[in-house]
Parts: C-alpha cells; structure tokens; sequence
C-alpha cells in the first residue's frame, strides 16, 4: 500500500506542479460563481435553486471529466513515451502498483476537487436561500432541500391475470388457436384500462402502505405526484378533478378540486397526518369533467401516475451521497483514461477514450436502434430492418453496450438533487458496485494487463 | 511535366477557380435572398442591435448552430415531457439566440411559456409567472430583432386578447387583475394621463415613464395616438394592449401583412364591448369586468370591415357579426341605453332578416334572450328571475353601475308586468307579489348578509339606499336564555 501511496502522491505533486489543481480549482469556482449570473430562470426561487443546482453540477461533472480523461490519458503515456517510467519501473514496484498509484491519485485528486466545488455549490444555495422570504424558504426546505423517497401502489401482474382470464373464457366459449395471441392481447389491455382509467363522474382509488415510516411521518406534509392522460381534449387543456386523501370517519380527511392540465407531472402538497393507525393513506381522485360540460374519460399510466413523496431525510447528506456518486463516475472515466494509456500513445489514448465516452452518451440513440432492431431505418411498408447482416453483427453489441451504459447511468444525482429526491445509502452502494468495482475493475484488469505486458524501452511515438 | 511547373499550374488553377466562384457567389446570394425563391428563412441580421452574444452564435458557429438548436429542441421537449420546466426560460433563451431572426421560433417558444408550460401549474401565480415570460420573450426580444415581423406583433396581440383576455384558463381573473394592479402602479391611477407621460415633471412620474418604456416596452406617444383612434381605452385591461401592439406593427410591417394585424385591431375592439371596463379593483381581491357599451358602434365598424376585407370565409364572419349584435342589444337593453339597443335593433333586423324572430319587439327580444322560450314561463322559474334581476340591480347599484341598476331593475319590473298579464285571473294560484314586495325581500336578503353581495358592498348599499346604519347590539344586552 505504501508504494501505491508513494505514485499516488506522485501524482498528485505532478498536478500542483502543472498548476493544473489550481487551474481548475478556479475554472470550478469561477463556474459557480458565474453560472448563477447569467443563467435565465423563471424567477422563482424554486426555479431559480433548481437551474442552479443541475446547471452548476453539470458543468462540475463535464469539467472534471474531461479534465480527469486528459490527465488520465497523460500521466501514464506521457510517462512512458518520455521514459519517465523506465526509471520507476525499474524500482522495487510492481507494474499494477504503478497502475493504481496512479488510478488512486486522480481520483484522490478529483475528490478534492469535487469537495471544493460541491461545498462552493451547497454555501451558495444556503446563502442565497437564506436571502429569501419565510415562504419561499419553507418552499425549498419543502420541495428541494430535502431527500424525499417515494412510494407507489404495487403494479398487479396483470399478465399472469389476463392468462387465468384467458383459460377462463376459452374453457366456458372454445376459440380457434389461431385468435389465442390476439384474445390474450385484447384481455390484458381490457386489464390495463380498467388498472388505469377514470370515466366521467367515476373515481379512482389509490391504497399507500406507509409500513414503518408511519412513525417518523406524523406532522410532516406529504406530497402527491400524479400525472394523466385525457382521451379527449378540450379547449382549456385543464381537467377537473377532485381529490381526497383520508377516510372519512376513520381519519382526517382533506379534499380539494384541481383543475390540471393532462400529459404531464403535477406535485402538490396534502396536510400531514391523513394516513389511518395501520400507516395506510388513501387518495381518492374522482373525474370532474362531466361538470365542465366536455366529459372525458382520464387515464393514470400503472407505470408513473400516481406515487407519494415524503421527507426521508435532509438535503446536506443527500447532496454529500449525489457528489460521491459523481465521484465514482470520474474515478470510471480516470480508469478508462488510464487504460486507453497503457496500451496507446497518448493522443490516440485520448481520442479512444473521448470516443467511448461519445458513444456512452449517445445512449438515446442506442436505444431508439435497438428498439427498431435496424441500424439502417426500418422499410414502412414490411415493417423489416433494411440492415440485413450488419443488424445481424451490430444490434447484439448494441444491447450488451446499452447494458454496460445503463450500469454507469442508471444513476442520476443531478436530476436526484434537484427535484429533492432522495439517494439512499443503497444507491450510492450500488453505484460503487457497479461503476467502480465491476466496470472500473474490469477496465482495470484490462490496464493492468496491458501495462504489465508493455515494453517501456523500446523507441515511443515521441522519440 | 517539371514538378516545379505542375505545382504553379496547380496554384493558378486554384487562384482561376476562386475567381470564377467569386463571381457565382454574388448571383447565387442574389438568388437566396430573392424573397420570391423564398430559399432563405434566415434574414440578416443588424449588427448594431445585436449584442455579442448573439454575433459569437450567429456568425462564429456557423452551420453548427442549426445542430446545436436542434439538440437544445430534443431537451426542452423531453424535460417538458418529464414535467420538468425550471430550465425551460434558459433553454428557449439559447434557441432563439441560435435562431433570432426566425420569427416561427420566437412564437413556439413563446407560445409553449404562455399556454403549454403555465397549465401545468395549479397555483395562479406560478401560471402568470410563465404567462409573463411567454409576453416577454416576443416583446422584450422577439421585437428587437424581429421588428417587422407582424407573426410576432399578431402572437403578442394574441397572449394579450386570448390569453389573458378570454376566459379559457381557469386563471385568467388573477392574470387579469396583476396586469391591471401593474398598470394602475405605472399610470399612477385608473388611467394614463399622457401629458404627464410625454412631459413628466416629476420624479415620480419620470420613474413611471422609465418603468412604461423600459419593463413594459410602450411608447406614450403611440399609445396617446391609438387611444385617439380606438378610444378611449381601459388601459388597465389586456384588450387595450392588445389594439396597441397591433397598431404598432401596422406602422412597421409590409402591406401585405397588414390584413393580418387589423383584424388583430377589430378582435379586441369587440370583445371590449363585453368585457373592457373595470368595474371594481379591489386592493386585495380580484378584477371584476363588464361591458363597455360606448364601443359598439366601433366593433361594429370593425365587423363591416373584416366582411369586406375577407375573401374566402365572409359567412362565418356574417355569423360571428350577427351574434355580436344580439349580445350587444340585449346588454344595451340590460343597462337601460334603450334608444341606442333600439338603433341597433333595428340595424340587426334590415341587415340580418333572420337575425331576430319577426313580430318580436325589442323588450320581448331581451326577455327571450334572459329567460328563453316566454310561453313556457313558469312561477318559480319568473320568481326567481325576477329576485335574480332586484339583486343585481342592488349590486349594481352598490358598485356604481347607475345605467346597469336601472336597466335590470326596469327589466325586473316589466317581467312582473308581462307574468301578471299573462296570468290574470289565476292569481290565487300562480300570481306573483307585489313587485315593492319582492324590493323589499331581496334587500332585506342582502341586509342580513344572506346574498352573495360582498360584506364590504353592504354599508354602501345602505347608503345609497339612504337607509339608516344599523344599530350596534348593546354590551349590556343580557343574554338568550339557552
């Protein structure tokens, strides 16, 4: 550990030494400093604390990542191109020593940086909230400053339900086996709209099993985040409804009547205390459109439509948990970087890694062609892929490469943090699993390999 | 060949074929901006108004910025999607930054702050945060570099009659009342004094200058001209706003665009008609609207116009223009302007025969209109129109609405008269209270403070009733016995 420590602090001495910590110690904070100067929000405070917080992270994430990329690419070719590393090499150390020396001291490295930026970041926030009038303040205590976790109602298996319906009917009415696909299709989506829709007049009921947390939620608000769909649009674009949470003469109940525009989220907060002794709360939401005079039939997606927020902690540490998921990313990219080296020059060690990471970040359109099964665009009329053996080569290595992506960002802190939803302990263990242990392990083995394997005296690309 | 002389001729190929492209290029830029080909959607852009910013996304990223605009499209349309907006000001910021002279940007953006983004929210104030900026975006930038661009003076007419205006969103009394709470704070009252506007001699006033020209972007002596023209106007309201944005892209735009913003005159001029004065606005409620009856004869112009003017649909506008006039009657009638809802009765009836049922006259026309089918009245139903017609001429009559109290009271009045003749001799059994005694019902009602009249409304309702205050209860009243 010692001589992995000794090219760690290497590292780290090569860093001040090119001014490059400092370089970018000012780059961030001028980033913090600056962002909030010139970004345009939509004068709320909520809005305001929101576009600062993602805009001001994700400027830390894509500078540190480059700069982590760069200087991966750079401390270990560079070395060994200059032949800095045959005088190392030849010391009492191990290759793989050298290798995590070096993977140590830029993630030790990012984490001071990371520290430095994240703490500008919170003390502003703080400092700018506490500008702010008693209401708003209760608004981003509420709403952003703060880790919320969520809760939905269990989806049913509806497809295990539509199956035992299927047996059903065709035990009592015998169909040809040729219609069973298209009888079990229609069944399950009679399943689903009676799971999702909401007639005119009718109301929906949704039952929250709090479980445990009924206990550390007395006296705090919960908050409803619902979104629906309308079968028929009308002038307004607003649907009314009225929901109610409680039971009545079993709990407190609260109901109010929301006119609500379809297709999107809507957050609002429900007084504290509506859940019954057993840590149960029932929300119903009954379809007001019929007293609009454009009756329209409402559907709540199973998937998205309706969860409860609640407080489940405080902002400071989930905002500690959302950099250290950041961290992990870069100490992924300073693996990368270092293993792209240790086989490749440094220019096209930096090329390959920027590639990669270009690819990973076209995660969008991965899927969208592998959802189509083409790479080649599908023939509308046939309905086939027009990529014939490429499709063949290509959508295989696409699935498994949209795997190995959605292990990395499967994780979204920024998105996390600035809508005040929680990261819990679990995710960041997670995320530590998956980004650092196994991908950047594997990225590691690789590296190591390469570099155990490279022959440091012969003549470099430089020489 | 010497290598020496292959590379020369190589040169003196390149130096001819620049040439030669040089001469193209003056033609082919001829042609793009030729605005029959119409080849080019991008005009140029002034460089004297646009800041660097601009000029750096403009110029130095090229052919690029079309890309970057796309990108910033994809993520404002998915973050809408994931209901999430708090970014969406910046986002339609650098999209149109990339794109400022492409009018069709400006207004989508525009559009999805006004209509799209501000219905997601339930508070009325998070709503006319959006709405705002959606006004702002056209008129603050959209203008400056778009200035002859009637697309763009149309849309902000439009936010202003429609959005705020009309009454399809379920916010649209707040929108009105904070746009004529901010109104009366730059007009320094209920309307503007434009003396005071062009010569402010005041700080005051000078700071209410600065706030009309550089917040809210309007030029006094324009607005003293279309007030001239089109008024007077309710300043306060989103309809006058309306005419004046239009009327000051018809002085900027091409002739051929001027259809476009006229009609963006004649809509809000009729819809003032119904709802273009303030009747109340109170410190800490909401607007309350009615009609301004001074502006028919004007809307109707401006209906007489758009008939002419339009080519292809004239019937639809007959349509709307008749309808327009059988309200109009019926609210002139209302508040008791008889000889003018007479003209306009008879007006209605040579120009639209099926316009009004014959035979009709026009005191049964309003009855019909308030209460439809008259052979089918009922007791109830005429007893409870009539209380209905007392209390608003009480409420009218506590707001200051004189013409109003005594028109619906007249009203009142005379379908008491018509249900009495109508059902003489059944008295016994279906006849009606005398009419001061029905007066007197509703206002004992509205004393005890069992009608909707506002509490505030009550003590001034008693004044000009001229009826003594009440008694205050004694403190040495014993109390009821349990």
């Amino acid at each position: 550990m010692q001589r992995i420590w000794a090219i760690a602090t290497l590292t780290w001495k090569a860093a001040f030494r090119f001014r490059l910590f400092w370089v970018l110690t000012v780059l961030l904070l001028g980033s913090v400093v600056v962002l909030p100067l010139i970004l345009k929000d939509d004068r709320t405070a909520r809005g305001f604390t929101q576009l600062v917080l993602t805009y001001n992270l994700s400027v830390i994430t894509t500078l540190l990542g480059l700069a982590t990329v760069w200087l991966a690419c750079g401390t270990l070719a560079r070395d060994i191109e200059e032949c800095q590393m045959q005088m190392v090499a030849v010391k009492p150390i191990a290759r793989w020593q050298i290798w995590l020396g070096k993977w140590l001291g830029l993630v030790l490295l990012n984490a001071a940086l990371l520290a430095v930026a994240g703490a500008s970041v919170y003390a502003l926030l703080q400092w700018r909230s506490n500008q702010l009038p008693p209401e708003q303040q209760a608004i981003l205590r509420n709403e952003i400053f703060v880790a919320r976790g969520s809760l939905k109602e269990p989806i049913p298996d509806l497809e295990q339900l539509a199956e035992r319906v299927f047996k059903e009917r065709i035990e009592k009415t015998p169909v040809p086996v040729s219609e069973h696909a298209a009888l079990r299709r229609n069944l399950l989506e009679q399943l689903k709209a009676g799971a999702q829709v909401v007639t005119p007049g009718h109301p929906r009921r949704w039952i929250i099993d709090l479980g445990l947390r009924k206990n550390f939620l007395r006296d705090q608000p919960l908050f409803l985040r619902v979104k629906f769909h309308a079968v028929q649009t009308n002038a307004s674009g607003l649907y009314l409804g009225l929901w109610q949470v409680g039971v009545p003469n079993k709990t407190q109940l609260w109901q109010d009547r929301k006119s609500m525009a379809a297709g999107t989220f809507h957050e609002f907060a429900v007084p504290p205390n509506l859940f019954d002794e057993e840590g149960k709360l029932t929300v119903v939401f009954v379809n007001g459109s019929v007293l609009t005079g454009t009756p329209t039939t409402l559907l709540f997606p199973l998937e998205d439509g309706f969860e409860v927020l609640y407080r489940e902690g405080g902002f400071s540490l989930n905002f500690a948990r959302g950099l250290a998921i950041i961290l992990c990313w870069l100490a992924l990219l300073a693996a990368l970087g270092l293993s792209a080296a240790s086989l490749l020059s440094f220019p096209v060690a930096a090329f390959f890694s920027v590639s990669l990471l270009i690819v990973a970040l076209s995660g969008g359109t991965l899927s969208s062609v592998v959802a189509e099964g083409t790479v080649a665009g599908l023939d509308h009329e046939t309905g086939a892929g027009a990529g014939g053996w490429i499709d063949a080569v290509l959508i295989p290595f696409f699935k498994v490469l949209l795997q190995v992506i959605h292990l990395v960002q499967g994780f979204s802190p920024v998105d996390a943090l600035s809508t005040g939803r929680s990261i819990t302990w679990g995710q960041l263990g997670l995320a530590f699993a998956q980004i650092v242990l196994f991908l950047g392990g594997l990225l590691a083995a690789a590296g190591i390999l390469f570099f155990t394997r490279r022959e440091l005296a012969t003549a470099q690309g430089t020489q | 060949m010497n290598r020496t002389l292959y590379k020369l001729a190589l040169l003196l190929g390149a130096i001819a074929l620049f040439i030669v492209g040089g001469f193209f290029q003056k033609q082919l830029n001829r042609q793009r901006s030729n605005p029959e080909l119409n080849l080019s959607r991008v005009a140029p852009l002034d460089p004297d108004k646009a800041p660097p910013m601009l000029a750096f996304t403009t110029v130095a990223l090229g052919s690029f910025r079309g890309l970057i605009a796309n990108a910033l499209w994809i993520r404002a349309s998915d973050l809408q999607d994931e209901g999430k907006y708090f970014e969406m000001v910046q986002l339609a910021d650098w999209i149109t930054k990339l794109e400022p002279t492409f009018a069709q940007v400006w207004l989508v953006q525009a559009w999805n702050m006004a209509y799209n983004i501000s219905v997601k929210f339930t508070d009325p104030a998070d709503r006319w945060q959006w709405v705002q900026r959606g006004i702002e975006l056209l008129r603050d930038e959209g203008l400056r570099y778009n200035p002859k661009e009637a697309l763009v003076y149309r849309e902000l007419a439009w936010f202003f009659q429609h959005k705020i205006g009309q009454n399809y969103d379920d916010a649209h009394v707040y929108y009105k009342t904070q746009w004529a709470r901010a109104m009366t704070n730059v007009f320094g009252g209920d309307r503007p004094n434009f003396d005071e506007l062009l010569h402010p001699q005041t700080d005051a006033a000078q700071r209410r200058v600065e706030l009309l020209r550089n917040k809210f972007k309007m030029d006094p002596q324009q607005m003293q001209e279309v007030d001239k023209l089109y008024g007077p106007l309710e300043w306060r309201l989103p309809e006058a706003h309306a005419i004046y944005w239009a009327s000051v892209g018809l002085g900027k735009v091409s002739t051929k665009d001027v259809l476009l913003l006229r009609r963006a005159i004649y809509q809000p001029l009729q819809l003032a008609v119904f709802r273009g004065r303030v009747v109340r606005l109170p410190a800490d409620g909401l607007i309350e609207t009615g009609p301004d009856l001074d502006k028919v004869r004007l809307a109707n112009d401006g209906y007489e116009k758009m008939i002419a003017e339009e080519q292809t649909r004239k019937d639809a506008i007959q349509r709307a223009h008749r309808n327009f006039l059988r309200e109009a009657i019926y609210l002139l009638y209302t508040y008791h302007r008889l000889g003018e809802a007479n003209y306009w009765f008879n007006y209605l009836r040579a120009k639209y025969p099926d316009g009004v049922p014959p035979n009709l006259t026009l005191e049964e026309y309003a009855f019909e209109k308030l209460i439809g089918n008259l052979d089918t009245l009922s007791y109830d139903k005429t007893k409870a129109i009539i209380e209905g017609l007392i209390f608003q001429s009480y409420r009218s009559l506590a707001v200051g609405e004189e013409d109003r109290a005594n028109g619906t009271m007249g009203m009142a009045r005379q379908l008491w008269q018509y249900y009495r003749d109508k059902t003489a001799g059944f008295e016994k059994r279906v006849g009606l209270p005398p009419f001061e005694a029905m007066k007197a019902s509703v206002v004992d009602l509205i004393l005890k403070g069992e009608s909707p009249l506002a509490p505030e409304l009550i003590p001034v309702l008693r004044s000009r009733l001229g009826l003594p205050a009440p008694v205050a209860a004694s403190t040495n009243t014993p109390p009821k016995k349990p």
